[in-house]
């Protein structure tokens, strides 16, 4: 596996195409990541980051339909595609993995003891 | 009512994004500004949106899809190839304009190549000395009262040595002068051989980098002066032979016998672009007098050479501050040291230093130039922009067919290269062949040309491509930017309606054009008045024959002289007209304010004088011979000097009316303490020397028969021919072994004003061209204009317009531009005018004729111009304008 290819921003991207299924497009991601992170997200930047992805293969899209609020111009609509769940799901296992190599003992160390709260 | 973002950042984000992604992109940006409007209000949302704008400068977003179809590179070598063939058959097409722009363009760049040369040979003078940073000429700065300041070139000859003695700072020190005489190369010669001399002393080789070839520089003595001659004088006078140890004699002024000059020394010649220019050196033995306090020492022109690196502010500071203590004249004389640089361009002041230029015609001649540049490339760029309407469909169809805008530029400004590089061979011939005429005009040779070396050639094309490059980047970026689908459709873009552009450089073009023929104008009136100015004595009709030593024979030659037919009358004089002031002056006090001082000059000669010049007597008498009124001067100073002074401290004067005011003489035949003498006569001011300077208070001494002098004479008109041979003859009569220089009054006087006279004809000749380009711009923008309204003017005639209206229909336009043009010019010319004008005493008036006058020449030049096609198309037949569809 290859985890140098999904960035961490596109991680979240990636991420919130799936959680948006479907209706996962530049303004629904940037307004979604606005909301969970708490920080401003420009939609040039999450449309830079969908642009890599579907380059990547990981996403695949198709042009919507248009509303009056985008002045008569239709929204491209973006999809998680098979090898890109498959990436995620990768991402993930990493993850998972390490997190459970850390001991009870470590984990309340840091003040990450969350078992008994 | 959907929230709509501000358009200007609207416009930036398009412009930003791709076209294949504005789409999605505008569409997500305006929903998501929407959103936000909703939420936070219009100003935040503004903030957002110009944050979302920003966001999207990246490269992902900005960079624009390659075409499906591709095209060749803008710089293959097929294309290189094409740009040449379309343009050249382009310029063949339109010959009309091609000539226009060559004769423009190749105008302009001559000119500017021909002053760019003058200027660098004026700015390339006495840069070649190896010290030449260290090396300073001593000019003294005496004060006459308290804001007048003197700079003579000359300074106590003491100094030199004082200052070695007392700084550290002085290297070296010599005299150096430069002088003028005619050597007998055989003393068969009938002839002398105009040679220009330097003297210096010994030490001149430690102060410039004279290169020896043979012999040694070796002090003059008692019995003869040493010579350095330059290799290309020694192969003039002594072709093919050894110059070392031959002796040659001078033809001798002051002196009654030659003196002869040993040649002692061939050197290198001096550099011609140097204010030391010479054929020889003297070389004096060393003299090292001391400096007394008393002040009376030896005036002459010194220079000085300093340790590397001195501080010469400082220095000169130092040097002024232990003077003025030594002095205790409370420093009414202090020194400058000017630069060997600066000496050429900035001797005004310098009397006796014949090579020198003025830094301000320098600077006029070289801004008049780059105007003139900057008209052709005015003209260029408007007849390109007017012509770019023959082109859009050109422009559209090879846009369609894949073409780039870089593609559509390059050759554009292929054919802008094209045309510059045809104007620069025309202009380098040109300059080829007018190099000589133009030397001659200046009166010297110009060492540095854009012919004479490499680098100066290649730094001058290099100047014109850039030029051309900058000239052409405009209408090839305006011709290449029509959008194919409006230009085929025949709509024309705004850009071809909007030429506010090109109105403003005509506007331009003609004001400087304007400006120049006024300054032509009021110059040319300066000249004249100079000219003709009154000058308190008649000028024409008057002869001079320039100082020598009459050898106890002067009374007898005026005699003869006096019988010659057509001599009025003849005087022998200390002093002839635009010799400087006088033959002496004195600073006195002025009798009406104590703490100023005031220059009385003073001249004489026989008691002829004051009539042979023409003089107009005011009040009491006139010298004559009744009176003892002529001092036998030199008998006098043969027995004793102090005799002498005495005899002349009483001695009958005349007087000008200025020295009479400035003296407040009221009386005559009394003696006057501070002018020493006693006035008998009060005639009119007269000017002694140039009009640069100001009257000067004159008192004019009467001497018996003097030995040295120059000779006046009056003649009748129309005889200066045979007067002048008859005067010849008698020279070779009186005094064989020396010849008499003789010349025209009138003629000396004018040769002072040569500067302006120079700068006349320069700004006659320039004002000529810059009219010309001006008009050329103009037809060619009036033959556009009735190119693209020919149809218009068809159905006006067809509708029953009449010939005139139709000119001036198309005349109007013009004319309104160059009424403006001269609006502009004007205050602008009589405010640089009145400046030029204020450094002269006597000056011409600026007219509002002068304004009047060159405003109706503008529009008679204009209309002429452009009624020249205006009458051509309005007399067409409409039908063939109104058929071709």
């Amino acid at each position: 596996m290859r985890r140098s290819d999904l960035g961490e921003f596109e991680e979240i991207v990636l991420l919130a195409v799936a959680a948006l299924a479907p209706g996962a497009y530049s303004v629904s991601i940037a307004e979604e990541l606005e909301s969970e992170t708490g920080q401003t997200v420009s939609t040039g930047a999450v449309h830079a980051a969908l642009q890599r992805l579907e380059q990547k293969g990981y996403l695949n899209s198709h042009l919507g339909e248009a509303t009056q609020e985008r002045g008569g111009r239709r929204k491209r609509l973006f999809a998680v595609t098979a090898y890109g769940g498959k990436i995620l799901h990768e991402a993930r296992s990493v993850r998972n993995s390490l997190w459970n190599r850390i001991t009870p003992a470590e984990l309340s160390k840091m003040g990450l003891d969350f078992s008994n709260s | 009512m959907q929230p709509l973002p501000p358009r200007w950042l609207d416009k930036l984000a398009t412009r930003i994004c791709a076209p294949h992604l504005r789409e999605e992109l505008l569409g997500d940006l305006h929903e998501r500004y929407a959103l936000r409007h909703r939420r936070t209000g219009t100003r935040k949302a503004n903030f957002f949106f110009l944050r979302e704008v920003a966001a999207l400068l990246r490269p992902s977003i900005m960079r624009r899809k390659p075409s499906p179809y591709g095209s060749p590179s803008a710089f293959s070598r097929d294309m290189l190839r094409n740009y040449f063939k379309i343009g050249s058959r382009v310029l063949v097409k339109n010959r009309g304009y091609s000539l226009i722009h060559l004769t423009g363009l190749s105008i302009g760049l001559w000119a500017c190549m021909m002053v760019a040369t003058v200027v660098i040979d004026s700015l390339s003078y006495d840069r070649q000395w190896g010290r030449k940073d260290d090396i300073y000429r001593i000019v003294t700065r005496s004060k006459m009262g308290a804001d007048i300041v003197e700079r003579s070139s000359s300074s106590p000859e003491a100094l030199g040595p004082e200052l070695q003695k007392n700084y550290a700072e002085v290297e070296s020190w010599s005299p150096l002068d430069a002088t003028t005489l005619h050597f007998k190369i055989h003393p068969g010669d009938s002839d002398g051989v105009e040679t220009h001399l330097l003297t210096a002393d010994t030490a001149i080789s430690q102060i410039l980098d004279i290169k020896l070839l043979a012999g040694s520089f070796q002090p003059s003595t008692q019995n003869g002066w040493k010579l350095a001659v330059s290799k290309s004088y020694a192969a003039k006078i002594f072709p093919g032979q050894d110059p070392i140890g031959k002796i040659i004699h001078n033809i001798p002024t002051f002196d009654s016998q030659p003196v002869a000059y040993e040649v002692t020394a061939l050197i290198d010649d001096i550099p011609y672009n140097s204010h030391l220019r010479a054929d020889a050196i003297r070389i004096r033995s060393r003299k090292i007098e001391p400096l007394l306090s008393s002040g009376y020492m030896t005036y002459g022109r010194s220079y000085i050479k300093l340790k590397r690196g001195t501080d010469v502010h400082a220095f000169a500071r130092k040097v002024n501050a232990w003077y003025a203590g030594f002095m205790k004249n409370s420093g009414r004389e202090q020194f400058e040291f000017q630069p060997l640089q600066d000496i050429y361009l900035h001797s005004d002041f310098a009397e006796g230093q014949n090579i020198k230029a003025n830094a301000r015609t320098i600077y006029i001649f070289a801004g008049v130039a780059l105007l003139l540049l900057f008209i052709a490339c005015v003209n260029f760029v408007n007849l390109s922009t007017a012509k770019a309407f023959a082109r859009i469909k050109e422009t559209g169809v090879r846009k369609i067919l894949s073409g780039s805008r870089l593609q559509l530029i390059v050759q554009l400004l292929t054919e802008t290269l094209l045309l510059f590089g045809l104007s620069t061979c025309i202009a380098f011939f040109a300059y080829y062949f007018t190099l000589a005429p133009v030397e001659n005009f200046l009166g010297h040779k110009l060492v540095i040309t854009f012919i004479s070396g490499v680098g100066m050639a290649a730094a001058a094309l290099a100047t014109i491509f850039i030029t051309s490059l900058i000239t052409g980047v405009y209408p090839a970026w305006m011709v290449s930017g029509f959008k194919p689908a409006n230009t085929l459709r025949g709509i024309m873009t705004s850009a071809l309606g909007r030429n506010g552009l090109r109105k403003t450089l005509v506007v331009a073009q003609f004001s400087i054009s304007i400006v120049v023929l006024l300054a032509t104008i009021v110059v040319w009136q300066q000249v004249r008045l100079m000219k003709d100015k009154e000058l308190g004595y008649k000028k024409n009709d008057l002869l001079s024959i320039e100082q020598i030593s009459w050898e106890g024979k002067g009374n007898a030659f005026k005699t003869e002289i006096q019988r010659i037919p057509g001599v009025v009358s003849s005087s022998i004089a200390f002093w002839l007209p635009t010799e400087g002031g006088g033959y002496m002056r004195r600073n006195i006090k002025d009798p009406a304010d104590a703490t100023r001082q005031i220059a009385i000059w003073y001249i004489a000669g026989d008691i002829d004088l004051p009539q042979t010049l023409g003089l107009k007597l005011m009040k009491g008498r006139m010298f004559s011979d009744r009176y003892a009124d002529a001092l036998n001067g030199d008998s006098l100073q043969k027995i004793s000097f102090e005799l002498f002074e005495k005899a002349q401290m009483n001695q009958n004067a005349l007087i000008t009316t200025t020295a009479a005011r400035m003296l407040g003489i009221r009386e005559l035949d009394k003696h006057v303490e501070n002018a020493s003498s006693v006035p008998v006569g009060i005639v009119g001011d007269f000017h002694n020397e140039s009009l640069y300077e100001p009257i000067k208070p004159t008192i004019i001494l009467a001497r018996k028969s003097p030995d040295y002098g120059g000779m006046l004479i009056r003649i009748r008109p129309g005889t200066e021919r045979q007067v002048v041979a008859s005067v010849e003859k008698l020279g070779k009569q009186f005094l064989p072994h020396k010849s008499l220089r003789i010349s025209n009054v009138g003629d000396q006087i004018f040769k002072q004003y040569e500067a302006e006279s120079k700068l006349h004809q320069l700004f006659l000749f320039f004002s000529g061209l810059t009219m010309f380009l001006s008009a050329l711009g103009i037809f060619g923008l009036v033959v556009q204009a009735a190119e693209q309204r020919a149809k218009e003017v068809g159905i006006r005639k067809v509708l029953g317009a009449s010939v005139a209206g139709i000119v001036g229909l198309i005349s109007k336009d013009f004319v309104k531009l160059v009424m403006i043009a001269i609006v502009v010019a004007s205050p602008l010319a009589w405010y640089g005018l009145q400046k030029w004008l204020e450094s002269y005493p006597y000056r011409t008036a600026i007219h509002w004729w002068v304004f009047a006058v060159t405003g109706v020449a503008a529009l008679v030049v204009t209309i002429g111009t452009v009624s020249f096609q205006a009458i051509r198309t309005a007399t067409a037949d409409p039908v063939r304008s109104l058929r071709n569809e």
